[in-house]
């Protein structure tokens, strides 16, 4: 742990995020919903980041604004790997045309635009917080399944697993109970990729405008509704998006040890 | 050669028709009729059945499919429900935008991630900040990226245009100003991603015998860098892109709108907008297709530049 100080900072960064929207109303007394009279206002000691179109605190709403994605990000990895785990397993260890239908099936959808595929399925299923999540780890379970039966192939001819063969193990034992602790770092490493993913991909689609409705704080809409006011307070559009990329950035290096 | 093409063509097909009939499915019948989103969740029971009847939604999904294919075939993408102009006279002028500014992106990232990595002067000063802005450059998002680089370089410096777009027809010199932040936005992912491919390629490929007699031989660093290790590293990039450009349509779309850039991206932002269900459809049929074609273009290239494969 400690050889990979990127892992660590990615830790420390992904607690202060967390933390910070879990204490949010310790940390800012304000209402993030509540309109104000001083609309638009500069960034100020009362309003760190200014205030938006009508009247709400900008930094108080950035805060809030972890909840949702946070939420939304581990949900969507969840479910991603929920599906991608068992299916990388099956890919991996079956032989025959299961294995063959598996790959293909993973190859056919992994190089899929998840993005445009995320943005349409929305569309059609409405973004409710449930809907996001679920279309976010569906979009993403090609490439963990990939990973995972990389690692089982990998593994499979090895002299322990032979073994349990041999000693008539069946299939399910020697997954769960021997293939499955080798590979648990690498998924647990994926999973937080996985959640940077999500947020990545939740924040791109609410800037689109298909995130939760309002007056849900939600980074990526905060992003597009401050970006018109660029030229007077740019606070108003970055703020929110300097807190996204933290929050992706602190998730990826957490999976992605920095060399 | 021809054997691998045709096989991976005859391959292509059936995976395309799989991937367009589910997501015609998801979006004519799986989740209701689109009847129901072009007018409304409030919208009487009657004049979705008049909408269905008209427009075949209330048809069993093949039946659908196979007509939208049909008529696609012949170039007939239907019209518009907002505009009510046909949707091929609304793609037409934006394709050739959409392909410029993503070609544009990704051959750019390709030759900086693979020329500033092979690059031999100064190597302890730039590996170090080339690694820093790798992970810039895959943690933050388009939107995100495209805004700050407005800020700075059109907001407080006023070197450039802020957003907006101008054809070839108008000047080239405006055209490549206003063409020059989209571009390094959309970029700025895949430069990272081939960088980290590149270099862990090209420095498996520095410990090998052929380099080692290169260097013995007495040829310059650069030499050695540029003529005998960068091509035999930088075949897992060729893969890297192919499997990149899914991501690249998705990066354009934020890219598009951020910059109001009129391109497809925009185009489908706007279809969501207004509810336009066939040109949505029509353009997510047209996506998936490009991908998996360039897809295949990637794969032929990799077979083209690496024999191995094509057995």
């Amino acid at each position: 742990m400690i050889r990979k100080p990127g892992r660590v900072l990615g830790a420390l960064i992904v607690l202060a995020i967390v933390l910070a929207s879990l204490c949010a109303p310790l940390l800012s007394s304000q209402n993030p919903n509540a309109s104000g009279d001083d609309m638009l206002s500069p960034a100020s000691a009362a309003h760190w980041f200014g205030t938006d179109d009508l009247g709400r605190d900008v930094f108080t709403r950035v805060l809030y604004g972890g909840r949702v994605s946070l939420l939304i990000g581990v949900g969507a990895a969840c479910i991603a790997c929920g599906v991608g785990v068992p299916a990388g397993l099956l890919a991996g260890y079956a032989k025959g045309w299961l294995s063959v239908g598996m790959v293909q099936l993973i190859d056919l959808f992994i190089a899929m635009p998840g993005l445009v595929l995320a943005l349409v399925i929305t569309v059609v299923v409405g973004p409710t917080l449930w809907n996001l999540m679920l279309v976010l780890g569906l979009v993403q379970w090609p490439g963990i399944a990939r990973l995972v039966r990389g690692q089982v192939l990998a593994l499979r001819d090895t002299p322990f697993v032979e073994a349990a063969q041999a000693l008539g193990g069946s299939v399910g034992w020697i997954l769960f109970r021997h293939i499955w602790p080798n590979i648990a770092r690498v998924v647990a490493a994926q999973f937080a990729v996985a959640i940077s993913v999500a947020i990545f991909t939740s924040a791109s689609l609410s800037f689109l405008g298909l995130g939760l409705p309002p007056p849900t704080p939600d980074w990526g809409s905060m992003v597009q509704g401050g970006f018109d006011g660029l030229a007077f307070n740019p606070w108003l559009c970055l703020g929110p998006g300097a807190a996204v990329s933290l929050t992706i950035f602190g998730f990826y290096a957490m999976g992605r040890s920095v060399e | 050669m021809i054997g691998f093409i045709l096989r991976r063509m005859l391959l292509l097909l059936p995976n395309l028709v799989l991937l367009t009939f589910v997501m015609f499915a998801v979006m004519t019948s799986w989740f209701g009729s689109p009847a129901t989103m072009m007018l409304g969740r409030d919208a009487t029971a009657e004049a979705v059945a008049d909408m269905d009847r008209r427009y075949g939604f209330d048809q069993p999904v093949l039946v659908q499919y196979a007509r939208w294919i049909g008529h696609a075939a012949t170039g007939d993408f239907g019209r518009s429900f907002a505009s009510q102009q046909t949707v091929a006279a609304l793609l037409a002028p934006a394709v050739p935008v959409t392909l410029e500014l993503s070609l544009a992106a990704i051959l750019l990232a390709f030759a900086a991630a693979v020329s500033v990595n092979s690059l031999t002067i100064a190597r302890r000063v730039i590996t170090p900040m080339v690694t820093a802005a790798s992970i810039l450059g895959v943690t933050v998002p388009n939107f995100m990226l495209g805004a700050t680089l407005i800020y700075l370089f059109a907001i407080r410096l006023r070197l450039l245009p802020t957003t907006g777009w101008v054809p070839w027809q108008q000047g080239v010199g405006p055209h490549v100003l206003h063409l020059l932040l989209p571009v390094i936005t959309l970029c700025a992912f895949y430069t990272s991603a081939f960088s980290m491919v590149y270099r862990a390629e090209y420095r498996a490929t520095a410990r090998l015998l052929f380099v080692c007699v290169a260097q013995a031989k007495g040829l310059s660093e650069t030499r050695v860098s540029f003529r005998h290790i960068l091509p035999n590293a930088v075949l897992p990039v060729i893969t890297q892109a192919g499997l990149s450009l899914g991501q690249l349509v998705g990066g354009a779309v934020v890219t598009e709108t951020v910059f109001s850039i009129p391109g497809v991206g925009r185009l489908l932002v706007a279809a969501i907008g207004s509810s336009d269900y066939p040109l949505i459809l029509a353009i997510t049929m047209m996506i998936l297709t490009a991908v998996a074609l360039a897809n295949l273009l990637a794969d032929l290239l990799y077979a083209r530049v690496n024999p191995l494969v094509r057995i």
